[in-house]
């Protein structure tokens, strides 16, 4: 994995980039964390964050010209946020008086200030603090310059007396009535290491650089008016503590301008929409200064602007509390690891790779891209947990296995001949399709493996209707079935391998059947067969539905309204959404859009085997969407049905309203155990080979058991919470019955055997009564115990 | 490891009938292995593991090394 552009990616997103009002303010107050402590009511927090950033926090607090407001987004929804009067209200209420802190050694050098106003006493403050021997100079006879013109019942002389007292406790020299000019300068220049001259005026004309203060090439520094500041009294004391930083890096030799890109004001990268805020207007003080309420409801109106587009609408990145910048750098620490532990994997694992979040994105970053390399990287280098995925990997390889894959030509006139008499003389579409057919395959069902499983009732009667369907359309061939699954779940886990395995078997299919066009039902196939083989042409069976008639079904008009759910698969793929919406309509539903459907869907919970990896979070999808219908809910996708419903909602596929018998029962119907969705595939095999092609399979795997096996619904449920599967169990209590491996408790009369499968090791608990053996508890580790004395 | 593993269980080794004792047992996983006390049946060496300890301490161990 390239970390490099890993964290090139990162650093495009503008998560971390702060608002305009903070980015506005000369000395950069943390305008959101201040807004969110007087929201808390903590005023003393807020006064804390005023301190850190402005110098006299107490006396700058109240007479600000806050540049912040000019600029706020809220500035056309009610009026800007009044950062000013918060200010005051933060300084009534939560003033504090400074801590004593221990004089440093004021060893670093000497630095004369000309002129005591509001740049000069912060540069003093902050170079004394720095440890710096300071002199201030001051032609009138008292300290502060500006800060007088405000002296009023707001900001009353005693405060301004006692802020200024700090020059006296930490024996900063000052020295009244003296005022300096150029001659006098020279004299000062070789006396100190550096000279800040802050005097509103000066006879000569200064070269003044407006990044470093510096003037010329010399020990000299200005700030204040003099550099341009204005009467802006904000822009004025970050003058001078901005020119403190140039004499502090300029007397300790170390570079003036290294990355102080961002001290003045700076334009933020962050582009805060307003289409979507609602109005609210300002609140208005009723008296000099805010009351706590007044100030915590204006609080309320700030928007707290920040680049979270794609957190908003991700479960994934709510349920870790993270940004995709924080998440890209906790990617690049776990990659760089080699010893110790990886603390991101289950966060990675986390993600359902639905790819909103760069449908989201104004630049386009993509989270699932980023998350799916990383896992093909942690497989790489075996750091992948096997658990994580390991049970959807062995579903995978039941699936392409025997069991369940087959491939099928269209049975042919002389194969069917004992289906139907011959001549018939009505028959049905689909015979009419098996006798025209011409030996080619044209078409290859491809059903995939979860609507099989979930749907096995179905398959027949889609493969009849294709059958009957296409003998119809220009192109030339028959319809075959092919069986199997596309490889989904080793995408999903980074399983290159087993991905491009499995590919390369369905491309040898592909090629000996002469290249026919795959007909998908599943949107995890259709994406995966567009990523790995864009050779092959498929088409989906809802735009065969869509361009060829529905089936014939009962249509009633007005049927109702279905809240209908885009599968996250097919969010690039408009055709699909197109001809979903047309068979919905006309098989008599009313559509009501999700306001995040198309292209914007949101993922069930299914994608990227979170369901297997981390199930609360896989729930958090699931809750997520069903909290956004308020109708029934409508899915073409298998997953998205059995996760809904398993959620608690009242969900149907689309090809429920087609082929249901009781369409009630069907948008509740339970959703199928991971042991029956076994089940369900192998029997469909076995159901449709001797229905269509007439042949018969056996199942090779139903050995001779000497026991019936009952598994009460409270132990059904562990099985699925734990992954296991109703075979393991039958070959845990056979193997413990045939060699005597077990415990025994006497008190309970409860059995309790193991065996180990492949990477796990199974426990059943049970009771026996007579033939019968009924299961009460299972569990599994896979840790391997050596059992040897 | 041993945590629920209780001492007094009650249950015994269907084949052997014997009382379980505590033993250093030698556990496996991803290329590692190391010595735990678990109960097993002194005769034939049958290790026992309760389901707190399989889906409790054990599980724990287990991710922990797949962290790593
Ligand atoms: S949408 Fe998300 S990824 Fe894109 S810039 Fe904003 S926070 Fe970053
Ligand atoms: S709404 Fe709040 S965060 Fe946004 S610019 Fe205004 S004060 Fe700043
Ligand atoms: S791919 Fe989906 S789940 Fe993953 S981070 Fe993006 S929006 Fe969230
Ligand atoms: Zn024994």
């Amino acid at each position: 994995m390239d970390l490099d552009k890993l964290l090139e990616v990162g650093d495009l997103c503008i998560h971390p980039e702060p608002p305009v009002c903070n980015a506005t303010c000369p000395v950069h107050l943390d305008v959101i964390a201040f807004i969110n402590e007087i929201e808390k009511g903590d005023f003393k927090k807020a006064y804390k964050l005023m301190e850190k950033r402005i110098p006299f926090a107490k006396l700058i607090g109240k007479i600000c010209d806050h540049p912040c407001e000019t600029v706020c987004v809220r500035k056309d929804a009610g009026g800007s946020i009044q950062v000013s009067e918060l200010e005051k209200l933060v300084i009534n209420q939560g003033y504090t008086a400074p801590k004593k802190t221990l004089p440093l050694p004021k060893n670093k050098g000497k630095v004369a200030i000309i002129g005591g106003g509001l740049s000069g006493i912060t540069a003093a403050v902050d170079l004394d603090k720095k440890g710096y021997m300071v002199s201030v100079y001051e032609k009138s006879n008292r300290l502060g310059g500006r800060l007088w013109e405000y002296e009023s019942d707001t900001l009353k002389k005693e405060e301004i007396e006692e802020e200024l007292q700090i020059f006296e406790r930490q024996k900063i020299s000052v020295t009244l009535n003296t005022a300096i000019d150029q001659s006098r300068l020279e004299t000062l220049e070789g006396d100190y290491d550096a000279i800040f001259i802050g005097t509103g005026d000066w006879e000569e004309k200064l070269e003044i650089n407006r990044e470093s203060f510096m003037v010329g090439e010399s020990n000299v520094f200005a700030g204040g008016k003099l550099a341009g500041e204005g009467t802006s009294v904000i822009g004025s004391v970050s003058s001078g503590r901005r020119a403190a930083i140039s004499i502090d890096r300029y007397v300790s030799k170390v570079s003036i301008m290294a990355s102080r890109e961002r001290e003045g004001r700076f334009e933020t990268p962050l582009n805060y929409k307003t289409d979507n805020v609602l109005r609210v207007e300002k609140i208005n003080k009723q008296g000099d200064y805010y009351t706590e309420a007044e100030g915590i409801a204006e609080a309320k109106r700030c928007l707290k602007c920040v680049c979270e587009d794609c957190i908003t609408t991700c479960s994934h990145m709510q349920r870790f509390n993270i940004s995709p910048d924080a998440y890209i750098r906790q990617i690049n620490q776990s990659e760089r690891i080699i010893l110790g532990t990886h603390y991101a994997n289950t966060m990675i694992n986390s993600c359902t790779e639905c790819g909103l979040c760069k449908e989201r994105c104004f630049l386009d970053i993509s989270m699932k891209d980023v998350i799916h390399e990383t896992r093909e990287s942690m497989v790489e280098k075996g750091k992948m947990p096997v658990s994580a995925h390991d049970f959807a990997l062995k579903d995978m390889q039941f699936s392409n296995s025997d069991r369940f894959s087959m491939v099928r030509k269209q049975p042919s006139k002389e194969q069917s001949k004992d289906l139907f008499y011959y001549p018939v003389i009505s028959y049905s579409k689909y015979a009419q399709g098996l006798y025209k057919g011409t030996g080619k395959t044209g078409y290859l069902f491809y059903p995939g493996c979860q609507l099989s499983a979930s749907h096995s009732e179905y398959i027949g009667e889609i493969y009849k209707y294709l059958v009957g369907t296409m003998k119809e359309t220009k192109i030339d061939g028959d319809v075959g079935m092919y069986l199997g699954c596309c490889g989904a779940p080793a995408d999903w886990a980074g399983r290159q391998d087993l991905m491009q395995e499995n590919i390369g078997k369905i491309k040898d299919v592909w090629k000996e059947m002469e290249e026919p066009t795959f007909i998908l039902a599943c949107s995890s196939c259709a994406s995966i067969f567009e990523k790995y083989c864009p050779e092959i042409n498929t088409i989906s069976l809802w735009e065969i539905f869509d361009k060829y008639g529905l089936p014939e079904t009962k249509i009633t008009p007005d049927r109702g309204v279905l809240n209908l759910h885009d599968a996250c698969a097919t969010r690039n793929n408009p055709k699909i959404h197109e001809s979903i919406r047309n068979i919905t309509k006309s098989l008599g539903y009313e559509i009501k859009e999700f306001g995040y459907s198309k292209e914007k869907t949101k993922c069930c919970g299914y994608g990227g085997l979170v369901y297997y990896a981390n199930r609360d979070q896989s729930n958090d999808f699931v809750q997520d969407r069903i909290s956004e219908s308020t109708e029934d809910m409508l899915v073409y996708c298998a997953m998205c049905k059995d996760l809904f419903v398993e959620g608690g909602k009242k969900t149907y596929h689309i090809l429920d309203l087609i082929y249901a018998k009781d369409l009630t029962s069907a948008g509740l119907q339970k959703t199928p155990s991971f042991s029956e969705r076994h089940h369900n595939r192998a029997q469909l095999k076995i159901d449709l080979l001797s229905e269509i092609w007439g042949e018969k399979q056996t199942m090779d795997t139903t050995n001779e058991l000497d026991f019936s096996l009952i598994i009460p619904d409270d132990a059904q449920k562990l099985m699925q919470d734990r992954y296991i599967l109703f075979e393991d169990v039958e070959k845990v209590i056979d193997h413990a019955r045939k060699n005597d491996e077990y415990f025994f408790n006497p008190e309970t009369k409860n059995y309790l055997a193991k065996l180990r499968h492949e990477n796990v090791t199974y426990w059943v608990r049970y009771e026996e009564n007579g033939k019968d053996v009924i299961v009460n508890s299972v569990y599994s580790h896979r840790m391997e115990v050596v059992e040897e004395p | 490891m041993n945590s629920e593993n209780e001492k007094n269980t009650p249950w015994v080794c269907g084949k052997c009938n014997s009382k379980l004792e505590l033993q250093k047992v030698k556990v496996t996983y991803l290329g590692g292995s190391f010595e735990v006390e678990l109960m097993k049946c002194p005769v034939c060496n049958f290790v026992f593991i309760d389901e707190d300890l399989a889906l409790g301490k054990m599980l724990e161990v287990e991710k922990g090394l797949e962290d790593k």
